[in-house]
């Protein structure tokens, strides 16, 4: 199955979700950049991938605001196996309400050692692609359930707490 | 959030990104110790404990569920293991979407398999033309050097046989009973 031509997300598949065993490549590749580079590094890795890999999609969150921000977050966890989120759109904001990770999920399932600082990476990559994007982004919860707020700057969100995303647990 | 639709996207920039920071040697460790030793230990462990059967189990799975419309062709027999790739499903994504961050993607199949066979006796042929064809044979550490001869352990599903593969062995990267992403034939 083709994604649509007009699909919200930047880079499109022959199947319709992604292989969940992926995930660990990403818990392993967390882990090899802290050993190696630090959480500096690692952070730095993420931002760089925000700014640069996800730049089509940026590019569609700044011309097409919050709605085009909606859109691809339903359109991405639809090709995510195993993922039951809620994408809410309120006048000034968009909340990506994960209530089951399929990332946490399928690495638990999989008895995988999950790394503790693997739910901060949707804060580093998404702050990043949020502020190419002229927006903010937010992170609450974390280690299978968590919320991801996307605003604009007039909404005025506190800034981030990073005690606020909890630590991974396998 | 990192995503598994496309990986092969962000995987793909991830050893471009590797290169850029700390050179080649950081993006042979990153496939040798974050995919071989880390994300791929169930392909390891089978692997070392069954060998033929355990790629098998592995192979067969993996790539039904990476290629559902099977662009992929698997043999094997009591001592060799087999894979021909007709329409690799992980280039395709990048060939179709238009992604190129790192100067040879393909390098990474033997970057994490190439130890993992090595550490499970095994070594291995193979040939890629970098446009989504490739083809892999896996023995026992010790056979004598060389490749097998097109079509005779795939018959007519041996890629080598397909009319738009290079006659000219510099349009491919080859390697001969090796297990070393570097260890490329002239």
């Amino acid at each position: 199955m083709s994604a649509p031509a007009l699909s919200p997300l930047p880079y499109v598949d022959t199947k319709p979700q992604g292989s969940a065993d992926f995930y660990y490549a990403v818990n392993a590749t967390f882990r090899f950049l802290l050993q190696r580079l630090g959480v500096e590094g690692w952070q730095r890795y993420l931002e760089e991938m925000g700014r640069g890999y996800f730049e089509p999609v940026n590019r569609q969150w700044s011309q097409g605001g919050l709605p085009a921000v909606a859109r691809y977050w339903r359109a991405f966890f639809a090709a995510e196996p195993g993922a039951v989120v809620d994408v809410v759109e309120r006048p000034d904001r968009v909340e990506v309400q994960v209530r089951e990770c399929p990332a946490i999920k399928h690495l638990r399932a999989g008895k995988r050692e999950i790394v503790g600082e693997y739910c901060r990476h949707c804060y580093f990559l998404g702050s990043a692609r949020a502020e190419a994007a002229g927006l903010t982004m937010r992170l609450s919860g974390g280690s299978g359930s968590c919320c991801h707020t996307y605003a604009r700057p007039d909404a005025g969100l506190a800034p981030q707490d990073l005690r606020a995303i909890k630590e991974a647990r396998s | 959030m990192i995503g598994s639709y496309d990986f092969c996207g962000h995987y793909e920039w991830t050893f471009g990104w590797f290169d850029r920071v700390g050179g080649h040697a950081l993006v042979r460790d990153y496939w040798n110790e974050a995919i071989n030793h880390d994300s791929q230990s169930h392909a390891r462990e089978l692997i070392r404990r069954e060998g033929i059967p355990g790629m098998l189990k592995y192979w067969g799975h993996t790539l039904l569920e990476e290629s559902p419309d099977l662009g992929f062709n698997i043999t094997h027999t009591a001592d060799v293991f087999r894979i021909d790739f007709h329409d690799c499903p992980s280039r395709g994504f990048l060939r179709r979407n238009g992604l190129k961050n790192y100067h040879d993607y393909c390098d990474h199949c033997m970057g994490w398999t190439g130890p993992m066979l090595g550490e499970a006796g095994y070594v291995i042929d193979h040939e890629h033309n970098h446009l989504g064809q490739c083809w892999w044979e896996m023995r026992k550490a010790g056979t004598p050097d060389g490749h097998a001869p097109a079509g005779s352990v795939a018959g007519a599903k041996d890629v080598r046989l397909r009319p738009d593969w290079p006659k000219d062995p510099a349009k491919l990267d080859r390697y001969t009973k090796a297990n070393d992403p570097d260890a490329k034939m002239p």
